[in-house]
């Protein structure tokens, strides 16, 4: 029984090599595979990703698709388990032979799945995952990162702090790499643009924390300006909340990454606190373009909801692969990769270019005050302050040094 | 700040009355865990998705009433009865079938429930945040001892804390039902032999559990957002808390409870950075020195 599983085993083994090492066959269609997590709190934010990148498809393949091939598409869960992830990444290579990859909200996924890519020169498209590692220490010709990533955040809501008068900053979040990093992205960057800043304290909780109020106490104590928070995911949330509860936002200012987000202040209604600081990349109702309108009324149209940063990363990422293939003007993997650097799309928000140093996307971020607004049901950002994507992204020099040739 | 008693900083005791807070929601949940290990013998893993079950539901529930203070007593009430519901499904479709099972097979099959349970919530609500308003009496905080604010809602719960405790005790203790469920969980064959229907014994004592859960996840939904992923957090703390208190002890889950909420929130005046850590340390402390629980098990 053993030395016949084994054989089985073999055979399949030598059967899959061969299949890889076959030419790939000239399909009708361009096939993209997703990894992402559909699965638990995130899914709010890959489903937006999914419903913008098959808007866009829709749209690609209605008129007449890339090079007269269609859009095809499939996705897989990888419930936010990088080894599930990686699993899922190489099945969709090796044996459903999609031509470009494309995810995930998970960064210990999407590191992983880098280093795979990288070895089979397959495209991957980075949509959501926030460490800076994927362009810089783990960057290399096949990954495209379409969104920003926690030093870039960083720096942007420096450049906006940097201007304001606080001085004694508490830095406070949730105590895993994304939480770590976006706090030392906004704290590194605001202690070179603005030295008098001190920091009175620290505080970790972990990952999930639903209840913040001793955490909030023991802060208020200390009596800071202001507070770096940096929670992601349900988190936002439940800081809010709890800074609601316990008067936290009439006291002490604070500033959270993504906090004027529709996904942070829609659920929460007209509950949601006033006066948090936040960066954000994409609001439906700024700027209030034409561009932007079309895409907010094709969106609604689809999905009867607003879109949300997700369904613009997912919208420009089928964008880019269409104009890159059409630029390459084949089906040519390496053309394609070359097309795409330096190219620079239309979008709801400007223009928008993918950096060739590092594939980068460049896009804007605005920093605005939460705040009610009669029009709507849910508060919105106020005094928003636009940074352009080249103000606040590191340089060629500082990305590309952290990679070892 | 001057201290109270004399000796009593007032940062220590808003940290006691922030712990006693969460204890109150921990023990709702885990005393309905504890019932259902105790009597039944079953190790429910799928108390947490029912604990999120119910947060959902009020989330719904209360926007059928417009939000705000009706849409939040309306969930009070009919959230858990909701998941009642469920778990009465549950009950006689899988479990009234597998009370003479061995307990791994048991935790397997509760196990595999919560997955269900946690995609159907999937199903049908989606995976978008939602958020349970506070109702608008128990919006805003109180500053205690001068300066240190405390949620209003807070004190909701350390008043409705109390009083389900109590309702607990009589329920267990007073009732006919009660006496009987209790001599269940010592010896259910003898309690058949003496002629009550065992059966519908266990399905009363599994909802009035399931229910405890609903309830629980209805009167945390106001603090935090209601998100997938909430059954897998708090299923950890209850089984760790229905160890620590003895299995199938009520009062024990309210003495884990104790500990657990209490040690989390002064871990933090001590260690802010590694203050989750202290809830498990005292788990660990109680298991080395009491094996089987701090408080008698029914076991």
């Amino acid at each position: 029984m053993k030395r016949c599983s084994f054989f089985a085993l073999a055979s399949v083994f030598l059967l899959s090599v061969l299949c890889v090492c076959s030419p790939s066959q000239a399909a009708n269609t361009i096939k993209v595979g997703i990894v992402d997590t559909y699965t638990g709190p995130a899914t709010t934010f890959t489903n937006d990703v999914l419903d913008g990148f098959k808007l866009a498809v829709q749209k690609i393949n209605a008129s007449g698709g890339i090079l007269g091939k269609k859009i095809e598409f499939t996705t897989r869960d990888e419930k936010f388990k990088p080894d599930i992830g990686l699993a899922m990444a190489k099945e969709l290579v090796l044996k459903e032979k999609v031509d470009i990859l494309m995810g995930t909200i998970n960064s210990a996924t999407t590191l992983a799945i880098s280093d795979f890519v990288r070895k089979e020169k397959i495209p991957f498209f980075v949509t959501f995952a926030k460490s800076d590692k994927i362009v810089a220490e783990k960057g290399h010709r096949y990954i495209f990162n379409m969104n920003e990533n926690t030093e870039m955040a960083g720096r942007a809501a420096a450049i906006a702090l940097a201007k304001k008068p606080y001085v004694k900053y508490w830095i406070a979040g949730d105590d895993y790499e994304y939480g770590h990093a976006i706090a030392e992205g906004v704290w590194n960057n605001l202690k070179k643009l603005k030295p008098s800043v001190q920091k009175v304290g620290e505080t970790w909780w972990k990952v999930g924390e639903a209840d913040f109020t001793p955490y909030i106490t023991q802060i208020l104590a200390a009596k800071p300006d202001f507070i770096i928070v940096a929670t992601g995911g349900s988190g936002m949330v439940n800081f809010q909340k709890a800074a609601r509860a316990t008067g936290l936002s009439q006291k002490v200012p604070f500033y959270q990454h993504t906090a004027t987000e529709l996904s942070v202040l829609a659920p929460q209604g007209q509950n949601a606190p006033e006066g948090v600081f936040g960066t954000a990349n994409y609001f439906f109702y700024y700027p209030d373009t034409a561009q932007n309108r079309a895409f907010v009324a094709d969106f609604k149209k689809a999905y009867n909801r607003n879109p949300r940063i997700g369904a613009l990363y997912g919208y420009m990422t089928a964008q880019f692969i269409a104009e890159g293939y059409k630029k390459a003007g084949k089906i040519d993997k390496e053309k394609f990769v070359t097309a795409l650097e330096g190219m620079t799309l239309d979008s709801p928000v400007g223009k928008l270019e993918i950096r060739k140093c590092d594939h980068q996307l460049l896009l804007p971020m605005y920093f605005g005050v939460t705040k009610k607004d009669a029009k709507y049901e849910f508060l919105i950002a106020s005094g928003i302050e636009t940074i352009e994507g080249k103000d606040y992204v590191p340089s060629c020099e500082e990305v590309l040094k952290h990679r070892k040739q | 700040m001057e201290s109270i008693f004399g000796f009593v900083s007032p940062k220590i005791l808003s940290q006691i009355l922030v712990g006693l807070s969460r204890t109150v929601i921990l023990f709702i949940v885990s005393s309905g865990l504890s019932l259902i290990l105790g009597v039944l013998r079953i190790p429910n893993v799928a108390h947490g998705s029912l604990y999120m079950i119910g947060a959902f539901m009020a989330y719904t529930v209360s926007h059928l009433f417009g939000g705000g203070n009706m849409g939040f007593w309306m969930a009070l009430v009919l959230a858990p009865l909701g998941v009642a519901v469920v778990s009465f499904a549950a009950e006689r479709s899988l479990f009234q079938f597998l009370y003479e099972r061995e307990h791994l097979m048991l935790l397997l099959l509760t196990f595999a429930l919560s997955l269900v349970f946690g995609d159907l919530v999937k199903m049908v609500w989606g995976g978008e945040y939602r958020s349970v308003p506070v109702p608008s009496v128990f919006q805003g905080y109180i500053n205690l001892f001068g300066g240190l604010p405390f949620p209003v809602y807070s004190f909701f719960l350390l008043v409705i804390g109390p009083v389900i405790a109590i309702l607990l005790w009589l329920l267990t203790n007073k009732t006919k039902i009660g006496k009987i469920s209790r001599a269940a969980a010592v010896d259910r064959e003898m309690v058949g032999a003496v002629g009550i229907n065992v059966s519908w014994i266990f399905a009363t004592v599994f909802i009035i559990g399931c229910f405890l859960a609903g309830l629980g996840g209805v009167l945390v939904a106001p603090t935090v957002s209601v998100t997938l992923g909430m059954d897998h957090t708090l299923i950890m703390e209850a089984f760790l808390i229905v160890i620590m208190g003895g299995l199938g002890n009520v009062w024990g889950a309210l003495l884990g409870s104790l500990i657990f909420g209490l040690t989390q929130s002064l871990g933090i005046l001590v260690w802010p950075q590694f203050g989750i850590v202290f809830p498990y340390l005292a788990v660990v402390v109680v298991l080395l020195f009491r094996p089987t629980g701090l408080l008698r098990s029914t076991w």
